[in-house]
């Protein structure tokens, strides 16, 4: 039976991937073409980063390592906590479950061909990254092919996958509890558990620190690493990766296979535990998120008027005051979208502090240089995720419903420019946060702080300005009114290339501000005279970049909102 | 399409108007040089088997679908090129009744209000008013993620009256409605078509056509393949059996 499900659910899947009109044919053939550009970008950058971190800032090899071993474990709690929020809504709010648990089909066969639908519908991109950051970071160490494919297979999609039936089996556990004690007290405990868990990890594995000892007993840092990992981290499955890699990287085989095979057969274990769970109680589960769901339900209170209630007065024109409230409500009565805005702004919070607690004693000019450009990049990063997350799908979102908009007398620009501004309204607040505080450490050399900090400020603007407008013009692009999900809709195929084309953005940004950074800090190390105007042609650069590729969203966004509907 | 609309004749600007109307979806004709004027206070009935074209007229109408070629007047205003003035005189009940899930009923015709700019005050009343005439007040404080089909049916019609819309384009409505619901549907369209509203009602069912329109059109394969009034009708029927459904079987025959 699940091979018959899964064969049709191939063939549905197939008839919408193919689609021989010419647009979709161009379409697809532009997608392909950015999906080549990201994967040999991912290629070039993990090589050239191996290169560098190897051989220019001679960081050892266990420490590199200890590097993607933390990388690791930030993918595997975001795979994991994407699972748990997406799961939800494919495993207990689906139309196709509906539909399949009035036929003859098994609990566990539905469980089954949801579970491997959700795992690789938003797993793809992440399988395509890891591929080709796998072969740059192979290619340096010379690999054979077929140890590509082994690592591939055997490694990295076994520790994905590790972490999609761990969270599907928090997310039945969550189900139960919330038919006893309430869904809100579930979430914020298992949130508090969450954080619990990623402090202890950071605790006793935290960058801060790393950089620090890094600054401390550079350059002799690897020898020093090799016998001071915390034990805690023998437990954790990034760590089995890490320590499988870092053999391989040393061409000892024999040593990685062990760690190889635990991690496939602590998947192997974890997988057939979910199925012996789900089959006892998927059905049970469901029902009760019906439950929960109905326990939602309430009549809201007339007597009470608060300032965002439809009824009061507003200083805002009417259509601008109703489209803000709609978005307003939609937003925050649905779970999925406030609790995660809540864990990524509290992801943003640790990343920043962190970040401004991190003392750089040491007078390396290409260590102090590579970490401002590593928190530099990493702050675009998260800007980026954010506004793949949040604005991306604010179109889409309208759903079906978007004939109420479209037959009003509101035009299709007043409906994009609301949105764009309650997106940069969301979004550029976080994104000065991150570039303040990710300047905080450098900031201890008077004579030139205020000069990265107005900088970082400057870019931190635009970047947020362009992360927006082309997020939510490409949203409206390859907006699926059908989709209700807002995390399925920023991870799908539309979404992923937007993304890709964000980051090459980021990429530019970051070649932008590499000659001026640069002399910046041979200023404070080599006492070279710093010419300010690099700093100034660099923001017209990033402006002039910027305004354009805002522009091509806007124009995009404005002619998918005046599409047929 | 610039010729077509140019080309189209002055009139009464209370009423639809369709002009030599085409929409292609690629090879496929939707719809096929439809012309068709509904003038001030009529109740046209829009029939026709499922693919017709029914409801791509209706988007089009209704600025929803832009036609490949012909014009589109509504209440005098091109819908293509003065959408908003078009818009704001028109009220559309689509044939699936979407509504904000996360916003309660109430909140749904507040933010339609606002779309329509009506004043706060004159909102209020009008909102107030709507909830008792469509006897709506137990549940619309609820989100509307929690509603029947029926319910969903008549907060959009409540919302399509909301801003006393000249003209009215409904798509099936009585899908969902149970008998009580559907006899305040109907008594409500005659009374706006009564008071000088022009209604275009899409619908399968052929007594609610034969009981409210005043005149009937019926669409096959994107041609209008039939227009005639209530009266005249009643002698189509007598050429067959008696039954409006003859007459339909007929004039849709493949």
């Amino acid at each position: 039976m699940f091979f018959h499900l899964f064969y049709y659910k191939l063939i549905s899947f197939l008839k919408t991937a193919v689609d021989k009109r010419a647009v979709s044919v161009v379409r697809a053939l532009a997608s392909f073409l950015v999906f080549l550009g990201f994967a040999y970008s991912a290629y070039t950058f993990a090589f050239a980063a191996t290169r560098f971190l190897l051989e220019h800032t001679r960081t050892g090899l266990y420490l590199y390592h200890t590097f993607i071993s933390m990388l690791l474990f930030v993918l595997f709690i975001a795979v994991n906590l994407g699972n748990i929020i997406v799961s939800y809504s494919t495993l207990y709010r689906s139309s196709e479950v509906n539909f399949l648990l009035t036929k003859p089909v098994s609990f566990t066969t539905i469980f089954a061909l949801k579970f491997f639908d959700n795992f690789f519908y938003s797993s793809t991109t992440l399988f395509v990254v890891a591929f080709m950051a796998l072969y740059g970071y192979g290619s340096y160490f010379g690999y054979p092919w077929y140890l590509f494919a082994g690592i591939m297979l055997f490694v990295l999609i076994p520790f994905m996958f590790l972490s999609a039936c761990l969270a599907v089996l928090v997310l039945m556990a969550i189900m139960k509890l919330a038919g006893k004690i309430g869904f809100r007290k579930v979430m914020a405990g298992l949130f508090a558990l969450y954080f619990f868990f990623i402090y202890l990890f950071f605790d006793s594995s935290n960058p801060v620190t790393l950089v620090e000892k890094i600054n401390r007993y550079y350059p002799n840092v690897d020898a020093y690493f090799l016998h001071t990992a915390p034990g805690i981290l023998e437990y954790l499955p990034n760590h089995w990766v890490a320590q499988c890699l870092f053999y391989v990287a040393r061409g000892d085989v024999v040593h990685a296979l062990p760690y190889a095979g635990f991690l496939l057969a602590v998947t192997i274990a974890a997988f057939s535990i979910l199925i012996y769970v789900a089959d006892r109680y998927y059905y049970r589960s469901w029902l009760v998120s019906l439950e929960v769901q109905s326990a939602t339900r309430k009549i809201y209170d007339q007597a009470h008027r608060h300032f965002m209630d439809f009824r009061s007065r507003s200083i805002f024109p009417s259509q601008i005051e109703v489209m803000i409230k709609k978005e307003f409500f939609s937003f925050i009565r649905e779970a999925s979208q406030w609790i995660h805005l809540v864990v990524m702004i509290i992801l943003t919070g640790l990343f920043a502090v962190s970040v401004s607690n991190i003392n750089l004693n040491l007078h390396v000019m290409d260590v102090q240089m590579l970490t401002y450009l590593v928190m530099f990049v990493f702050g675009g990063f998260m800007v980026s995720s954010l506004a793949l997350r949040f604005v991306f799908p604010m179109i889409g979102l309208e759903g079906q419903t978007f004939w109420a908009l479209r037959s009003s007398p509101m035009n299709g620009r007043k409906i994009f420019l609301i949105k764009f501004l309650l997106g940069f309204a969301l979004i550029l607040p976080i994104a000065e946060y991150i570039a303040i505080a990710s300047n905080i450490p450098f900031m201890s050399l008077p004579a030139l702080r205020p000069l990265l900090l107005w900088s970082g400020v400057f870019t931190a603007f635009w970047m947020s300005l362009t992360m927006v407008a082309f997020n939510l013009g490409f949203g409206g692009f390859f907006a699926n009114y059908l989709e209700r999900n807002p995390i399925r809709a920023a991870s799908s195929q539309g979404a992923t290339l937007t993304f890709l084309a964000t980051l090459l953005y980021l990429i530019a940004v970051v070649t932008s501000i590499l000659i001026p950074v640069s002399a910046y800090f041979e200023t404070l190390f080599r006492f070279k005279l710093l010419d300010r105007n690099l700093f100034l042609i660099a923001g017209v650069l990033i402006a002039v970049l910027s305004s354009f590729l805002s522009f091509i969203g806007f124009l995009i966004g404005h002619r998918s909102i005046r599409r047929d509907f | 399409m610039e010729e077509t609309n140019r080309s189209l004749p002055k009139t009464d600007p209370l009423m639809i108007q369709i002009q030599d109307v085409t929409k292609k979806f690629g090879s496929f004709t939707a719809v096929d040089k439809l012309s068709l004027i509904i003038p001030k206070g009529e109740f046209f009935g829009f029939l026709g088997p499922n693919g017709a074209g029914k409801t791509t007229t209706i988007k089009m109408i209704v600025g929803l679908f832009a036609p490949t070629s012909g014009g589109i007047r509504v209440n005098g205003w091109d819908i293509v090129k003065q959408p908003m003035e078009a818009k704001q005189s028109l009220a559309y009940v689509p044939d699936v009744p979407f509504l904000y899930e996360k916003l309660t009923g109430r909140e749904f015709l507040y933010f339609i209000g606002g779309l329509f700019k009506i004043p706060k005050p004159v909102l209020k009343n009008r909102i107030d008013e709507l909830i008792d005439h469509f006897e709506i007040g137990s549940w619309v404080d609820r989100r509307t993620e929690d509603y029947s089909q029926g319910m969903k049916q008549r907060t959009t019609i409540a919302a399509a009256l909301l801003h006393t819309p000249q003209s009215i384009i409904i798509d099936e409505p009585m899908i969902g409605l149970d008998p009580r619901s559907a006899k305040i549907v109907r008594e409500t369209l005659r009374e706006q078509s009564q008071s000088g509203v022009s209604i275009l009602m899409s619908t399968h069912s052929l007594p609610v056509a034969e009981e409210l329109c005043d005149r009937i059109g019926i669409i096959n394969e994107g041609k209008l393949v039939f227009c005639d009034t209530r009266e005249q009708l009643q002698r189509d029927k007598l050429r067959y059996d008696g039954k409006f459904e003859s007459v339909f079987l007929e004039v849709t025959k493949q």
